[in-house]
């Protein structure tokens, strides 16, 4: 065992464990742990948006003699309104600004990369058979996955009871969404497993110095 | 007014957004990466405010009230004031007006940033493996067929997916393989179709004015 | 205690610590574990090796503390890729969180790659091999404003140096100067970067994303959105095993090493599920 003799690692280590100490139960050390996570993460996005965004792409350019910046920087202070009861309707022009344009960009990008390709890769073309890199058996996934999106989206359809051929499809589109569900748990598993690994080798490593 | 005006910017801005896939024309796309980035960029710096300002507000008014746990808030704010002065008046690299370190002791806002928000970020984390294995112990039954799909599938997952997967047989990596592939692939398809329509139809709401709860609520 | 409240009432504290007592052990004797290398992985890498002398690489690091083990591997290998090929690479993040994370990245791989570079040539120079782009706010103006002209969106690096006097960025002008984009994230950003970029301007995108997120990505892989996907430590691990037989670069591999951990983590959730049913079963028959 080798004790790292950084203060800082210390601080790191000890915070870990006050936030590790809320798996006996819910205690002092842990509360305070997350309200200086809180307080401090907030504290360095306000460093980062000062020195990265606000200085440089406004308030320097301002005080150059830009003075076109002046509307931005005029309904970039309407967001402070929103705490001040009289006036709070006023944050809807920067909400409106912001929004308006990204819904807008949103659209044909949503459309294209979520329907329309999607589509693409589901129909039954050469292209598709060959993506699976597995030769004639392609042909069969391909139909598999055709037929399991057909009754994924079916199962989806509540505007009539799912009986006769619509309740058939519905059941074997569950089957596929109980598969892609279980497949989904088997990788988070493996990815909480990986955080709490992390944290360990930080543990046992820079801190105790028990593994390298 | 209060209302018009911010619902006719979102129709004008949404129209102007899907614009420049439509009509890729020099002026129009001008425009838009003008407005991009010498407008857009700037409002971005300022919407900060709103989540820090709400945060706030909340553990002010926790602590003018005595709320349960105020005195906590106290630390949040505290820890909040001491970053940020670090990180204005200290600068990124150090290199501010203000000094950031005594003697050998550094306090600049990157040392902040890797020996406390990040081991506390990761470690908040971490608990999620404990209670995702106590969760799973506790509710996760076989109870219908349905269920006990989900079950088989994540074990051949959770198996086939490690290099134990490979050492018991060469094809269950394979299978796990093909789960994620096609079945897994068909099911978050057909969801995916249902999320993105769903998403276009709330945009176009949003631009048309039909959908309004952004505007917040009261009479104005 | 009959053998039914054994099975059904496992108080939670036991179960953390058998959790925590199998993932500490292999961890205690690290060994890297050789992996068998699947498809996804395979199609990135090859991907990142075809880039063409006179295109860049564009990595996005997205990942933030909370991601950091799945994520950081990858981003270490895929470095180690890039500056033993020395394919152009430009770097960036799309949010603000990750920008400490991947500045040191960059630092340590860099480092690696100095301490044996006998000669200026055999280096990695900042501004000639490789420049830091940084962040600019919202992740909209990055994703459509570089397919116009990167310099326009990022007027100075991370460092502050200006953008356009970079000899890297005289040849890389905007995605068409771009062979492909690598996203390493926990969140959506690779999906956007799909959306937005690849739909208006082409650009071929890959992924690393978090072993939580696999499920959804899956679906743009098989449409060839993504050009490859890695898919958490597993498959940080796979890119490792790659570096490792293909470019003859042999490091700690962290992410191999952590496998063994991840192994009998699995093991023992299967382990308390199964009790868990047994116990519920027998129950159910009882009533």
């Amino acid at each position: 065992m080798n004790l790292s003799p950084d203060p800082w690692i210390w601080i790191a280590s000890l915070l870990s464990l006050a936030i590790f100490s809320f798996l006996y139960r819910d205690n002092s050390f842990y509360r305070l742990a997350e309200h200086i996570f809180v307080g401090a993460a907030n504290g360095w996005a306000v460093t980062f948006y000062w020195h990265r965004v606000l200085w440089p792409y406004l308030f320097d350019p301002l005080s150059r003699g830009q003075l076109y910046y002046i509307i931005p920087l005029v309904i970039g202070m309407l967001y402070f309104t929103r705490f001040i009861p009289k006036v709070s309707w006023l944050v809807r022009f920067p909400i409106g600004i912001y929004m308006g344009y990204y819904v807008g960009v949103s659209i044909p990008a949503n459309i294209q990369a979520y329907i329309i390709k999607q589509v693409q890769g589901t129909i039954l073309t050469p292209r598709n058979f060959q993506m699976w890199g597995a030769g004639s058996t392609g042909i069969i996934w391909s139909v598999v996955l055709f037929v399991g999106v057909i009754c994924t989206l079916s199962y989806f359809y509540f505007s009539r009871e799912h009986k006769g051929a619509l309740g058939v499809t519905s059941r074997i589109g569950i089957v596929f969404v109980m598969m892609g569900f279980g497949a989904a748990f088997g990788y988070t598993v493996m990815a909480r497993v990986s955080l709490l690994i992390g944290r360990l080798q930080f543990l046992l490593g820079p801190w105790l110095g028990i593994i390298e | 007014m209060k209302k018009t005006l911010p619902l006719f910017l979102v129709l004008i801005l949404g129209v102007a957004g899907t614009l420049t896939y439509l009509f890729p024309h020099p002026a129009i796309v001008n425009s838009d990466t003008f407005f991009r980035n010498e407008f857009l960029r700037v409002l971005a710096g300022f919407a900060l405010v709103l989540g820090l300002g709400s945060l706030l507000k909340v553990h002010a008014d926790k602590i003018r009230r005595k709320r349960a746990n105020w005195q906590y808030s106290w630390i949040l704010i505290v820890t909040f004031v001491i970053t940020s002065f670090i990180g204005l008046f200290g600068g990124i690299e150090g290199t501010g007006p203000l000094p950031t370190r005594i003697g050998n002791f550094p306090f600049d806002i990157w040392t902040i940033y890797w020996n406390v928000t990040v081991p506390l970020g990761a470690t908040m984390f971490a608990l999620l493996a404990f209670f995702m294995a106590s969760a799973a112990y506790r509710a996760f039954r076989a109870r219908s067929t349905e269920a006990t799909i989900l079950l088989a599938a994540a074990f051949v997952v959770m198996i086939g997916v490690l290099p134990l997967g490979n050492s018991i047989s060469p094809h269950l990596p394979s299978f796990a393989q093909w789960i994620m592939d096609v079945p897994n692939v068909a099911g978050q398809r057909g969801i995916l179709f249902g999320v993105a329509l769903g998403g276009v139809a709330t945009a176009l709401k949003i631009i048309l004015g039909i959908e309004r709860a952004w505007l917040g609520g009261g009479k104005e | 205690m009959n053998i039914l409240d054994l099975l059904t009432k496992i108080d939670r504290r036991i179960i953390y610590l058998v959790l925590l007592v199998v993932v500490i052990l292999p961890l205690l004797f690290p060994k890297a574990q050789s992996t068998r290398v699947m498809l996804p992985v395979e199609k990135l890498f090859n991907a990142v090796e075809n880039i063409p002398e006179e295109k860049a690489l564009i990595i996005d690091f997205d990942y933030a503390p909370q991601t950091q083990p799945e994520l950081e591997p990858m981003g270490f290998a895929l470095l180690r890729h890039v500056f033993k090929r020395r394919i152009k690479l430009l770097v960036l993040s799309l949010y603000i969180q990750p920008l400490g994370l991947a500045q040191n990245a960059l630092t340590r791989i860099v480092e690696e790659f100095n301490s044996v570079a006998e000669t200026n040539a055999d280096s990695i120079i900042y501004g000639r091999d490789y420049v830091f782009l940084g962040w600019v706010p919202p992740p909209i103006i990055p994703i459509l404003g570089m397919g116009e002209s990167i310099t326009n969106v990022y007027e100075v690096d991370y460092y502050g140096n200006r953008t356009d006097t970079l000899l890297l960025m005289r040849d890389i002008k905007n995605y068409n100067d771009v062979e492909l984009l690598v996203s390493l994230s926990g969140a959506d950003p690779p999906k956007y970067w799909v959306a937005y970029a690849q739909n208006k301007f082409g650009l071929k995108v890959g992924a690393g994303i978090t072993a939580v997120s696999a499920s959804e990505y899956y679906t743009f892989l098989q449409t060839g959105q993504f050009s490859g996907l890695l898919v958490g430590m597993k498959g940080a691990a796979e890119y490792e095993e790659l570096v490792e037989q293909r470019l003859d670069i042999k490091v700690k591999r962290k992410a191999s090493e952590a496998l063994l951990s991840i192994t009998y983590a699995h093991l023992v959730m299967i382990a308390f599920i199964i009790i868990g049913n047994v116990g519920y079963f027998m129950r159910r028959r009882q009533k």
